[in-house]
């Protein structure tokens, strides 16, 4: 079928007046424009990775070459010269526990949002939206200060709090739509039955609006994974610092070993590449759905 | 429904709570602390009105090459950046071969952490064995040698390029608005007569004014958070040809410890992120219907 499809569309896709010199033109403008696309898009990481293979020497010698051997020394010498399985650790715990409190809570408020009405709730809405449009460069120095008086500074609980909050806005958004999309009549029958607020909330909303959680998920844990700013304002030691941040100490500690370093930049974009293509979908219309605000 | 009203305050403690600590109380802290002189650990503040406003739009040269970096690049970011992903955006509305491929491909920048991106970028324009200078010298021209980075005449526009060129996400979001309108009206113009281009300029275009009004936004206010970028790269050198609000203010705040002044920052932040949103918001009468 899909073939079929495909056939049907190329055939629709070549115009007939193929010979005016004007389309021509504008087609081989078009053409050099996505190779140009395509190439900055894949050509420096797949050269970051084909030279995470060879040694020190060929690096320097030159950078259009391929390794002679292909040899994992960089990646063997990353995990040597750095705690980069810590470092992994760190992210894994952060971007997981802050997804799972991100979505939990902010799903129990866009709940009530979406379902019930009450006082203020057009404001707390109004003020909690707001968030999004907030540039967080600015508040780097009252959340690093309010982070150290409440004792979280340069510890992981510290920051699974201020990314569960940075994905709050976005969250919201997309898991409030999706609640307004289930029919009411589902849980009113629940709550005739006699089942509690909370109860209904578990048992018969979450497993309904999983496509939506799923979706504020994907969204919340790249977000996690690759953040960086706050990462270094609210750490300083290994034992709490996330992937992105080791890069930045690699600079310093590889400068002299770039298989290393070129090593470590593939493992740290690795989990992202990967997360994306797999659910390449997911992360599509998750991407839509946040950033475009009702 | 016994204690319905219970019941929705504690649904919604949660995240108030969050909220409160990672942005209510910090915003206020900002714009009031932007009017003290406060300096170091020590909690001596003491109130000084605009002054460091003042001194930083009057005498502050750091401050107003950050800003006049920052408005650069909101500018260029809200027309060339949105013009490039938007471009891609109808070109790949036609579905030409490989469509797909290239929409994940293009994305690939945007969705990699930051930090990484950053470090990619430092080793393709590193001038002993960067990609760049290896192909331009390759090309002929054996003794090129530009420190792409780190030269007065190249640092500004090689940051630049990491972000401007890498306008994934507004592809992503026009191709998925382009898609939505219904096939007819681009049938009906096409049975009338209009050529591919002008069906582009003054049908799909038109029909986008609110998602390109959203694309200008959040490419313009992303402006406003860029950190990983510089912070990686030049660290806003060489002297402060790259510095911008950002970094400037986290150099401010963590090193040097003068809070006040960084808040004055912050607040100016906060300041151009509302006249950026409303500004937009006016050019492309978002939310407002056509008729």
């Amino acid at each position: 079928m899909d073939m079929l499809k495909a056939v049907k569309e190329l055939n629709v896709q070549e115009p007939k007046i193929k010979k005016d010199p004007k389309l021509i033109v504008l087609k081989i403008l078009r053409n050099i424009f996505l190779f140009i696309i395509i190439a900055i898009s894949v050509l420096p990481f797949i050269w970051i990775f084909i030279s995470s293979f060879k040694t020190n020497a060929e690096i320097l010698d030159s950078a259009l070459t391929v390794p002679a051997h292909w040899s994992f020394d960089g990646y063997i010498n990353a995990f040597k010269l750095s705690p980069l399985h810590k470092f992994y650790l760190n992210s894994l715990i952060v971007s997981i526990s802050s997804t799972v409190l991100n979505v939990f809570f902010v799903g129990m408020a866009a709940y009530v949002l979406a379902r019930f009405e009450f006082k203020f709730k057009k404001g707390i809405l109004l003020v909690l939206s707001l968030s999004l449009l907030l540039p967080m460069t600015s508040l780097i120095h009252p959340v690093y200060m309010t982070i150290k008086k409440i004792g979280l500074y340069d510890t992981k609980m510290g920051l699974i709090l201020v990314y569960t909050a940075l994905g709050l806005p976005s969250s919201l958004y997309i898991l409030r739509s999706y609640f307004l999309s289930i029919p009411k009549s589902i849980e009113e029958a629940a709550y005739v039955d006699g089942a509690g607020f909370f109860r209904t909330y578990v048992e018969i909303i979450i497993p309904i609006a999983k496509p939506g959680l799923a979706t504020a998920a994907v969204l919340q844990f790249l977000l996690a994974w690759n953040e960086f700013l706050y990462a270094i304002v609210l750490t300083n030691s290994q034992s709490n610092r996330t992937i992105p941040v080791a890069l930045s100490y690699f600079t310093s500690q590889f400068s002299f070993n770039y298989t290393a370093m070129f090593a470590a930049i593939v493992m740290v974009s690795i989990p992202s590449l990967v997360a994306y293509v797999v659910l390449q979908e997911q992360v599509v219309s998750s991407l839509t759905a946040g950033s475009v605000k009702g | 429904m016994k204690n319905k009203a219970l019941w929705i305050a504690v649904f919604l403690l949660p995240t108030i709570i969050i909220f409160l600590i990672v942005f209510a109380i910090p915003v206020i802290t900002v714009v009031y602390t932007s009017f003290f002189k406060w300096k170091g650990f020590s909690g001596n503040m003491s109130f000084v009105g605009l002054n460091n406003y003042i001194e930083a739009f009057k005498n502050d040269s750091t401050f107003r090459k950050a800003l006049s970096n920052t408005v650069v690049w909101i500018l260029l970011q809200s027309t060339i950046h949105v013009g490039i992903g938007t471009l891609l955006a109808l070109i790949l509305s036609k579905k030409p071969r490989g469509w797909k491929f290239i929409r994940t491909s293009y994305m690939i920048p945007n969705i990699i952490s930051a930090s990484a991106l950053a470090m990619i970028f430092l080793n393709v324009f590193n001038p002993q064995f960067g990609i760049v200078n290896s192909v331009i010298q390759a090309l002929g021209f054996e003794n090129f040698a530009k420190n792409w980075y780190f030269d007065f005449s190249t640092a500004f526009p090689t940051v630049t390029i990491s972000w401007l060129v890498y306008a994934g996400l507004i592809t992503i979001l026009v191709l998925a608005e382009i898609m939505s309108i219904p096939e007819s009206i681009f049938e009906a113009a096409k049975i009338d007569g209009a050529s591919e281009m002008q069906i582009n300029l003054f049908i799909t275009l038109p029909m986008l004014r609110n998602i390109l009004g959203t694309c200008v936004i959040v490419s313009a206010t992303s402006m406003l958070k860029e950190f990983e970028l510089i912070y990686l790269t030049t660290k806003g050198g060489p002297v402060d040809l790259t510095l911008n609000l950002p970094l400037y203010l986290y150099k401010t705040a963590l090193i040097e410890n003068n809070f006040g002044y960084a808040n004055m920052m912050g607040t100016t932040l906060i300041i151009m992120g509302i006249i950026s949103i409303l500004l937009i918001n006016k050019i492309f009468r978002l939310g407002k219907s056509d008729v």
